[in-house]
C-alpha cells in the first residue's frame, strides 16, 4: 500500500484582503471500486477520498465531495480572500475514515 | 472474465466451432501448408467456405482480432470507428488494386512480399520469437476469420 | 549539442533521410542533433514533445507534477537508516544534490557488483548499496521505495544532457542492446524500431508514437495512475506485441537501457516526467 502524503502550497505572507491561490496535492490510489483483480476476477473494493475541506481559523471556506471518477493523487486549486493572519487547515477523508 | 454474458458467448462459440469442424475441417489449410503462388498471391481459400464480409468487418475492426485500424485508415468506417492509425497505407479502394489472392497473402503473411514490413502475419506460427504463452502455437486469426476479412476487403472499392 | 526549435509550418514537412515523412508534431517542437554520424535518427526528440499542452504543463509545474510525490518519498528514505550496518544513503553519500551529481545523466554504468564488473542502472545500484553496504534487503523492482530513490537521484541531474558511455568495455553491452532493439518478438512479430524509429510522430490507433526516449524515467504515467520504471515500460511494450518480456533488472533490459539511452544522447534529463 502506497503511503498517503499531502503536499500543500499556501503563500506564507499576504496582506489583509488579498486573494491568494492555494494548491493541494495528495498521494492516494483512488481505487474506483469498478476494477477487477486480473487474477481472481473479484472486484477490487472501492477506496477513494470522498471529501475534502479547507478551513481558515476554524471556518470552512472550501469543500468538495469527490466521486470515483477522479484519478489517483487528486489535485485541488482554489482561492482564499485573507481577512486576517491565521491558519489554514486541510482535511481529506477517505472511505476508511480520516487521512 | 467470469461474467454470465461472457460464459454464454463462450459456450455459443464452442458450439459453432464444433459444427464448423464437422463440416469444414477436411478443407481447412493449416498455417504451415498454405500454398503461395509466385510469392505474390494465395489464390485458394483457406477453408473452402466463402468468406462473410459482414463478419469480416467485425474481425477487421475488433481490437483483439485483426485490429486493422490500429495502423490503416478506411474512409467508410470513419463515422463508426474513432482513431484510425497512420502507420500503414489507407485501404480505400484496396479491392481495385489487388486480386482476392493477393489480398489473402497480405493478410496471411505480408512479409513474403516485403520482409521489412511491420505488419503482423495473421496466419502463421513458424519463425516467431518469444511469443507469449497465451498465444504460442496459435495464429492471430483463424482460417475462417482470414477468409472473412478478405471478403470484407473485397468490398472496399472506389 | 545543438537544441533546435522547429518554426511555423516546418513541422509537418520534415523528411527523414530514408525518405519517410515524419508526421505532425505540434509547431515549435524541440529537437536535438544526433550525437554521431552513425545515429539512425536525424533528430532526437523527447517523449515530452509528443504529449499535449496539458500534460506538458503538468510535468513543468513541480508542485502539480505527481512525480514529486515519489521524489519526496525518496528524499525521506535518503536519510533513513536501514539494515544491520546502521547506515542511510546519506551516511556515505552526504547531501543528495552533491553526492549524486552526474549520476542520473550517465547511468547505466559498469560497476563492481558481487565481485564482478557488470552493467548497472540506478535501481540495481541502489539495491547493491543496500545489500552490500547497508546490510539491508534489496527492494523489489518498481516498489515505491526503489522508484522514489531512483527519481530523487535522477532528478539531481534534471536538465543535464544524457551522456552514457558506449565504447571500450561498454561496447559488448551496447551491441547487445542494439541487437535487441532491432529483433522482432512476439506473436505480432515487431521490433522496437518498427514503431519508434520508422513511425514516430504517427498515430497507432489513438496512440501518438514517440521515439521511445528514456530521459524522463521513472515517469508518472496516466495509464498507470502512478510511477513506473523504464523496465516496466519495456515490459509493457513487449506484452503489447504479445511477447514474453525479459525480467526487470535483467542483463537484457540493462543492455537495452544503455542502447536506448544512447539513442537519446544529449536530451536533457526530465525525471520525473509525466506521460500518457
Amino acid at each position: 500500500m502506497a503511503k498517503v502524503k499531502p503536499r500543500v502550497k499556501v503563500p506564507k505572507k499576504a496582506a489583509a484582503g488579498d486573494i491568494v491561490t492555494i494548491k493541494t496535492l495528495i498521494s492516494h490510489p483512488m481505487e474506483s471500486g469498478q476494477r477487477k483483480d486480473k487474477k481472481t476476477g473479484e472486484l477490487i473494493p472501492r477506496k477513494i477520498i470522498n471529501s475534502f475541506t479547507a478551513e481558515f481559523n476554524g471556518a470552512k471556506f472550501f469543500s468538495a465531495d469527490i466521486d470515483p471518477a477522479v484519478s489517483a493523487n487528486p489535485y485541488m486549486q482554489f482561492s482564499l480572500k485573507v481577512p486576517e493572519s491565521g491558519e489554514v487547515k486541510f482535511t481529506w477523508v477517505d472511505d476508511e475514515g480520516s487521512v | 472474465m467470469s461474467s454470465p454474458l461472457w460464459t454464454y458467448r463462450m459456450a455459443l462459440g464452442a458450439a459453432v466451432a464444433a459444427l464448423t469442424v464437422a463440416t469444414a475441417l477436411a478443407g481447412t489449410v493449416g498455417p504451415g501448408d498454405v500454398e503461395i503462388v509466385d510469392d505474390s498471391a494465395i489464390p485458394a481459400s483457406l477453408t473452402g467456405v466463402a468468406g462473410d464480409p459482414v463478419a469480416g468487418k467485425d474481425v477487421f475492426t475488433g481490437r483483439k482480432l485483426g485490429n486493422c485500424l490500429a495502423c490503416h485508415q478506411v474512409s467508410s468506417l470513419m463515422d463508426e470507428q474513432q482513431f484510425h492509425g497512420e502507420v500503414a497505407p489507407p485501404l480505400d479502394g484496396v479491392a481495385d488494386r489487388y486480386s482476392e489472392g493477393e489480398l489473402r497473402l497480405q493478410v496471411v503473411n505480408s512479409k513474403v512480399i516485403n520482409e521489412d514490413t511491420l505488419m503482423p502475419a495473421f496466419y502463421r506460427v513458424e519463425g516467431l520469437n518469444r511469443v507469449n504463452e497465451k498465444f504460442e502455437g496459435k495464429t492471430i486469426l483463424t482460417a475462417q476469420q482470414v477468409e472473412d476479412v478478405v471478403a470484407y476487403l473485397q468490398t472496399l472499392k472506389e | 549539442m545543438m537544441k533546435k526549435t522547429v518554426g511555423l509550418g516546418v513541422a509537418a514537412s520534415v523528411v527523414l533521410a530514408g525518405g519517410l515523412a515524419v508526421a505532425e508534431l505540434r509547431e515549435g517542437y524541440v529537437y536535438f542533433e544526433p550525437s554521431s554520424e552513425e545515429h539512425p535518427l536525424d533528430e532526437i526528440i523527447s517523449g515530452r514533445e509528443f504529449r499535449d499542452d496539458a500534460t506538458r504543463a503538468l510535468q513543468e509545474d513541480d508542485f502539480e507534477n505527481p512525480g514529486f510525490l515519489s521524489l519526496e518519498e525518496g528524499e525521506e528514505l535518503w536519510s533513513t537508516v536501514d539494515g544491520s550496518e546502521n547506515k542511510s544513503c546519506e551516511s556515505c553519500h552526504g547531501d543528495v544534490a552533491e553526492g549524486m551529481a552526474g549520476v542520473g545523466s550517465t547511468y547505466p554504468k559498469l560497476m563492481a557488483q558481487g565481485g564482478k564488473t557488470t552493467l548497472t542502472n540506478i535501481e540495481n545500484q541502489i539495491n547493491t548499496c543496500r545489500t552490500e553496504r547497508m546490510g539491508a534487503e534489496a527492494y523489489k523492482y518498481d516498489k515505491p521505495q526503489l522508484t522514489g530513490l531512483t527519481v530523487l537521484i535522477k532528478n539531481v541531474d534534471r536538465g543535464e544532457p544524457v551522456n552514457v558511455s558506449t565504447e571500450g568495455d561498454y561496447e559488448s553491452w551496447f551491441k547487445k542492446g542494439e541487437e535487441l532493439y532491432y529483433t522482432r518478438v512476439g506473436q505480432l512479430d515487431m521490433s522496437c524500431a518498427h514503431c519508434h524509429e520508422e513511425h514516430y510522430g504517427e498515430y497507432i490507433r489513438a496512440d501518438h508514437l514517440s521515439q521511445g526516449q528514456t530521459n524522463g524515467f521513472p515517469t508518472y504515467r496516466f495509464k498507470w495512475q502512478g510511477m513506473g520504471s523504464l523496465h516496466r515500460r519495456f515490459s509493457g511494450c513487449m506484452k503489447n506485441i504479445r511477447g514474453v518480456p525479459y525480467a526487470k533488472g535483467s542483463d537484457e533490459f540493462l543492455a537495452l537501457e544503455l542502447y536506448t539511452a544512447w539513442r537519446g544522447q544529449g536530451l536533457p534529463v526530465e525525471t520525473p516526467s509525466v506521460r500518457n
